[in-house]
């Protein structure tokens, strides 16, 4: 027992015994250590179908409710989308406290979409008294964030996806009542569900 | 000819200069990854983490992951600089200045 013990202290310290090193093995040292640190960021479809299937229904319905019905104000479909602002919140969350490394990817992809909330935020209280006309804007919004997620975790899909943004908000401004209408569902589906499924498809993991 | 400058000891250690450049390639990096990285043993890597925080190259920082402690480091501003002047020592030293 006393020998073991004497063992793992000569062994403990031997390992911590600091190697002195030439230059040339100072750099191979950092090479190799940031060669390991490359990290593939990897994204879960999940964000892109919950916020797909939330934005399309509720774009959907505000669509068939000023078209079908009376109703004065069928932009309220619109606040489903707070309960869901906090399920996401919660879900990224409890993934990144299972996350080990952090990369400063992350932290751009992440801050972009913040940052686009509180755009959000910003642009529904200015626009408080024309919320028939928000959907272009919201999906010009949109596109910036999701041409830099796609672009971070270097999937094609999702860079189209935000392109086609750009170019439905264009057809929408362009295009009429109904075509307005019907821009924000057509552009989830493009930029948000085909995505979405693709990826998952793909398999990848979430890392944020 | 330009005197060369001495290596920061606190840097000129495999394993802590193996633990600063996965550092500054990462915004942070919890003790696991770095272990896994380094392939170093808990206990060394857990000494010279604890050299780099004396030294104030790294912030550490400990918190409760999903369901074990979390152990978060984070390079500091005085570490990025002493490491960006270690790499230029050490160019210095591998491609010293041509006599005049």
């Amino acid at each position: 027992m006393l020998l073991k013990y004497i063992i793992v202290k000569l062994v403990n310290a031997m390992e911590n015994e600091e190697k002195l090193m030439t230059g040339e093995e100072s750099l191979k040292v950092i090479t190799a250590m940031i060669n390991k640190s490359r990290v593939n960021l990897t994204q879960s479809s999940f964000h892109l179908l919950f916020w797909g299937w939330l934005i399309f229904a509720c774009s959907l319905s505000e669509f068939l409710l000023w078209k079908l019905t009376d109703l004065a104000t069928p932009w309220y479909v619109w606040f489903f989308v707070i309960p869901g602002v906090f399920v996401s919140l919660i879900y990224g969350y409890a993934k990144g406290r299972k996350q080990h490394v952090y990369t400063y990817a992350t932290g751009i992809y992440v801050w972009a979409w913040i940052g686009f909330l509180f755009s959000s935020v910003v642009f529904f209280i200015v626009h408080a008294d024309q919320m028939e006309s928000v959907g272009k804007y919201m999906l010009l919004m949109a596109a910036m964030p999701t041409l830099i997620s796609g672009i971070v975790i270097k999937f094609r899909p999702l860079i189209w996806g935000a392109i086609s943004f750009w170019i439905i908000a264009l057809v929408a401004h362009f295009g009429g009542d109904i075509i307005s209408g019907l821009a924000v569902p057509a552009a989830m589906i493009t930029g948000y569900l085909i995505p979405g499924y693709l990826l998952r498809t793909k398999g990848s993991h979430d890392t944020i | 000819m330009t005197p060369f400058k001495e290596l920061d000891p606190l840097l000129h250690s495999q394993l802590r200069l193996a633990i600063m450049s996965i550092l500054i390639s990462v915004d942070r990096a919890d003790f696991t990854y770095l272990r896994d990285k380094t392939e170093a043993t808990a206990g060394n890597l857990s000494v010279q983490i604890t050299k780099l925080k004396e030294g104030g190259y790294i912030e550490v920082s400990k918190s409760f992951g999903e369901s074990y402690p979390q152990t978060m480091c984070q390079i500091t501003r005085l570490g990025r600089t002493r490491f960006e002047e270690y790499v230029k020592i050490i160019e210095q030293y591998i491609k010293p200045e041509p006599p005049k």
